[in-house]
């Protein structure tokens, strides 16, 4: 597999390195915004956008190097797809850490347990998903990693429950109030949905080069 | 498995008092989607119990009984197995295997603060087993 995937070329082992770059800045990132979260530091933050420029940086030159003719031609959608869902990781990231300098104290405080739960989730599911990325290039077992995310994500669904029981019975008299934390709610939620997607898309490329 | 307790418990506990009857019991295991109902103690001295869909079944249901009129503490399983939160997963899972319980009662000095299932150990299983290269 591995042969098929790199072909023996520069720019594809370029490709997977930067890829790998991709998915661990992905790891800071969450980890610095579980950092900001468990110590209510909202100015810590700011390292999120930041390295999500780095990011997209490194998102713009591995597009440009597929279209330069990187990999076997019907493998490179799904790869391009990985890629861009990987970056909607970083968007819902950098949202959940926009809204999170905006959210009201004594709101936040009522979930503050179940969101340190949630980033600490996230962080491993971003751990688990370079872990994946890298069994797929090593030819590994593909199977067991991406049932550990589906394990990761399930429970992120269930904490999300929890979360609107709790906010249900908070009674607003503000708009934004309410808009602010259920928008901080979905965006953080929804990192996890993401790095299921990209796991899945691991798996279509591993099932599609068998 | 290093993992403490207190790091894959559940604190979300669904409870209720002593006098409450078991139809209430049953009404809040089937709201919830939940198998087991902590009771909590009646006073200091007391020490908490569980409700179980199996005491319900077997011990009301079974025996033709009317769930509004019997109380939960007539069926309810007491003291409960419970585990200090710093404990290994690894000591979790010998309890579970001894007594044959799927969940476990977690506490933090006399307060039961949560709950490990044998589902909760399953996940933490395949995430560390996933993480190893």
């Amino acid at each position: 597999m591995i042969n098929k995937i790199i072909s023996g070329g520069k720019l594809e082992k370029k490709i997977i390195e930067n890829i790998k770059n991709h998915i661990k800045i992905l790891c800071s990132a969450s980890e610095c915004f579980g950092n900001s979260l468990f110590t209510g530091n909202k100015e810590s933050t700011y390292c999120v956008s930041d390295l999500e420029r780095e990011a997209d940086t490194i998102r713009r030159e591995i597009i440009a190097k597929i279209h330069e003719g990187a990999f076997l031609p019907f493998i490179r959608p799904n790869i391009c797809k990985f890629i861009e869902i990987v970056d909607e990781a970083f968007d819902n990231l950098e949202d959940a850490a926009f809204e999170f300098r905006y959210v009201r104290e004594d709101l936040y405080n009522i979930i503050k347990s179940d969101c340190e739960k949630i980033v600490k989730i996230n962080s491993t599911m971003c751990e688990l998903l370079l872990v994946a990325f890298e069994t797929l290039i090593e030819k590994g077992d593909l199977r067991e990693k991406n049932l550990a995310i589906r394990v990761c994500e399930k429970q992120i669904d269930d904490i999300k429950f929890d979360i609107i029981e709790k906010l249900r019975k908070v009674e607003l008299n503000n708009f934004w109030d309410g808009k602010i934390i259920s928008d901080f709610i979905e965006y953080l939620t929804k990192i996890s949905d993401l790095i299921e997607d990209a796991s899945d898309y691991l798996y279509i490329i591993e099932v599609s080069l068998r | 498995m290093n993992t403490k307790v207190k790091e894959i418990m559940n604190s979300k506990l669904e409870t209720l008092e002593h006098h409450a009857s078991v139809y209430d019991a049953i009404e809040k295991l089937v709201d919830k989607r939940i198998r087991s109902i902590l009771l909590l103690p009646e006073n200091e001295q007391d020490v908490y119990g569980v409700i179980t869909v199996r005491d319900i079944v077997f011990k009301v249901i079974n025996k033709n009984l009317d769930p509004h009129k019997v109380r939960i503490e007539e069926i309810a399983s007491k003291p409960v197995i419970s585990i200090d939160k710093d404990t290994e997963v690894e000591h979790l899972i010998k309890l579970m295997e001894k007594f044959n319980i799927a969940r476990v009662f977690v506490h933090e000095g006399r307060q039961i603060i949560g709950v490990v299932s044998l589902f909760d150990v399953l996940s933490l299983a395949l995430i560390e087993r996933a993480r190893r290269h």
